[in-house]
């Protein structure tokens, strides 16, 4: 293990910037910081909610060493409590209900008893609090001068199976702690954010005479229906303009990809395997990576669009039937030991088409559904282990993953 | 009859993306936007084939009697090997079975469904894909037994049509199956 270790050491001077490579050096060197509530609304419990909620959104950005203690100050105190005299900085915030019964946050940063930051935060409504503590934690990362965690502040779309042939479209925040169920009844699954902003999406309707793919305007709530397909629809990609789409379709009854153009509504097909070709990504313009059964079994290729060169991408792993791409970056899931119905069953894998690495994101359970955040800076995914769902962000320049527990319902598909 | 309710959440998730430093927030709001066009299905109609005045007294044959409901119940379900789509010998008399029973009088007249599903390992698009291969080999061997391609559609749930949920290899293999279902 330590000749492994002090190798990808070595290795890691020479390609500094490579995900691949793990990051194991500043373990024990980042600052430490200690929460404060000097909140003055608010029971016992929801006090105690808001300030775990914050305290993992902190333990996320990966900069602190976070203090777990639960403390009561008073906001105004110029000292922090005795307690924390000795941490690098005390983050201090005091939850108050106004005369519209909304929730106001006041925070502020001290570093040795001096006040470097501060900012107020206000929502209507008291159940959507996790929003505020995603913001406090983005913000204290931008004063920090980090890179952007600016994914912490995207949604999560996700549809979960409720019985057999009947679905549900979620939008969340990326915890999944908040949870609003925006299409319930039939069976909708494969949710896929049409833009940036989300502010759209499409899913596949089941229910219908065929598999139909449709658009939804969130705002509006106007619903338009893309494209059916007979046997199978579904989106896996949306490029970055929003304009092109990669569809995994079965026009005659045989699942390959074809991409779509959303202006010209005209598709084109990109593979022609008599197997399987599925959950197509693009790379880059010109090339994309999807799940093939070309060598018998579920694995990940990649294609030049340009020049029609397939490309084997993944020398690893018994079954590799799920990836998501982000650059040079592929995170794919892949089944590890050859006994089926094993424990430890599938685990995440990283590589980069610039290298011959490949890291293990997981150790443990079944993990799957990875997704790139939109920079390329962390990966989320579901993982279920000993009948426990929890949703896991990984940072994978901090070489760490956290994980929050998951409510209820099986995950079909999840986008971010 | 589905009704879709849709309703808006992004002002309140959007809300924190343009706060400025120093004052407070916006205030978020969470609006209810009105249903679209409720979306439905129209339940198949189940006909009756044929009743007894339309059935002179020579009439001896029990399909010429069967109902659509009848006819489906007498379809078989066909099952696959894990993460396989090829059809098994004993599977293949099964789908013969069906086949004859298709060109029989009184299922001419009805087109077929096929639906493709898996367990729950893999639960990607590969396994909906998976599901689909699977509707798409008995819809090969059927229409080598004679069936018009024509009359037979298909689809793939994946793993989201299970008739068995424990976490068993029993469970999991009763999952890996094609359905027939009757259309008018």
């Amino acid at each position: 293990m330590k000749v492994i270790f002090s190798l990808l050491m070595l290795i890691s001077f020479v390609f500094a910037n490579d995900a691949t490579i793990e990051v194991i050096k500043k373990a024990d060197t980042v600052p430490s910081i200690a929460v404060e509530d000097a909140s003055i609304s608010y029971d016992d419990t929801f006090r105690l909610r808001f300030f775990k909620t914050l305290i993992a959104d902190l333990n996320v950005l990966s900069i602190f060493n976070v203090d777990r203690h639960h403390r009561i100050a008073n906001y105004n105190d110029v000292d922090v409590l005795v307690e924390n005299k000795d941490m690098a900085y005390v983050l201090r915030y005091k939850m108050f209900e106004d005369d519209n019964a909304a929730l106001n946050v006041q925070v502020k940063l001290l570093q040795k008893n001096e006040e470097v930051y501060s900012k107020n935060y206000r929502v209507s409504k008291q159940d959507i609090f996790m929003f505020i503590s995603h913001a406090i934690a983005y913000d204290i990362n931008e004063f920090m001068g980090e890179p952007s965690v600016a994914w912490m502040k995207r949604k999560v779309i996700f549809s979960r199976i409720i019985a057999p042939m009947k679905s549900e479209i979620v939008i969340a925040d990326y915890t999944l702690s908040y949870q609003h169920t925006i299409l319930k009844g039939g069976f909708n699954i494969f949710p896929k954010w049409a833009n940036k902003a989300q502010n759209a999406f499409y899913y596949t309707v089941l229910d219908t005479s065929k598999p139909t793919l449709k658009y939804v305007d969130i705002k509006s709530g106007k619903v338009k229906n893309i494209i059916s397909s007979d046997g199978m629809m579904v989106c896996s990609d949306v490029s970055s303009d929003g304009k092109t789409l990669l569809l995994t379709m079965a026009l005659d009854g045989q699942p390959d990809i074809y991409s779509f153009n959303t202006v010209t509504k005209k598709y084109k097909r990109l593979t022609q395997y008599s197997g399987i070709d599925v959950n197509a990504q693009f790379m880059s313009k010109n090339q994309i990576v999807f799940i093939s059964s070309r060598l018998g079994y579920p694995n990940v290729f990649s294609k030049r669009l340009d020049t029609n060169e397939v490309e084997q991408m993944v020398y690893y792993g018994r079954s590799n039937s799920a990836c998501s791409a982000h650059g040079n970056y592929i995170v794919y899931k892949a089944r590890e030991s050859s006994n089926a119905f094993s424990q430890n069953t599938f685990n995440l894998h990283l590589i980069s088409t610039k290298t011959d690495f490949i890291r293990r994101l997981t150790a443990i359970g079944v993990n799957e559904f990875p997704r790139f955040s939109k920079d390329g800076d962390a990966i989320i995914f579901i993982k279920n282990y000993k009948g426990q769902s929890a949703i896991g962000i990984i940072r994978l320049n901090y070489n760490k993953n956290y994980l929050f527990p998951l409510k209820y319902g099986r995950v079909q598909s999840m986008d971010w | 009859m589905k009704s879709i309710v849709l309703s808006s959440v992004v002002t309140a998730l959007l809300v924190f993306s343009g706060c400025s430093s120093k004052e407070p927030a916006v205030d978020s709001k969470t609006e209810e936007v009105s249903a679209p066009a409720a979306q439905e299905v129209q339940a198949p109609a189940t006909e009756t084939v044929s009743t007894e005045d339309s059935v002179v007294s020579s009439s001896t044959e029990t399909t010429a009697e069967m109902t659509m409901a009848e006819i489906e119940s007498k379809l078989p379900t066909v099952y696959f090997a894990f993460d396989k789509y090829n059809i098994t010998p004993e599977m293949q008399a099964k789908i013969d079975e069906a086949a004859e029973l298709g060109k029989t009088d009184a299922a001419k007249s009805f087109n077929v469904k096929l639906e493709g599903n898996c367990d729950e390992w893999g639960s990607d698009e590969y396994n909906f894909a998976l599901g689909l291969k699977r509707a798409d080999a008995v819809k090969k061997a059927l229409v080598a037994d004679g069936i018009d391609a024509s009359r037979i559609s298909m689809v793939s749930y994946g793993e989201s049509n299970p008739v068995c949920t424990d976490h068993t290899r029993e469970c999991w293999s009763k999952n890996r199956r094609v359905n027939f279902k009757l259309l008018p």
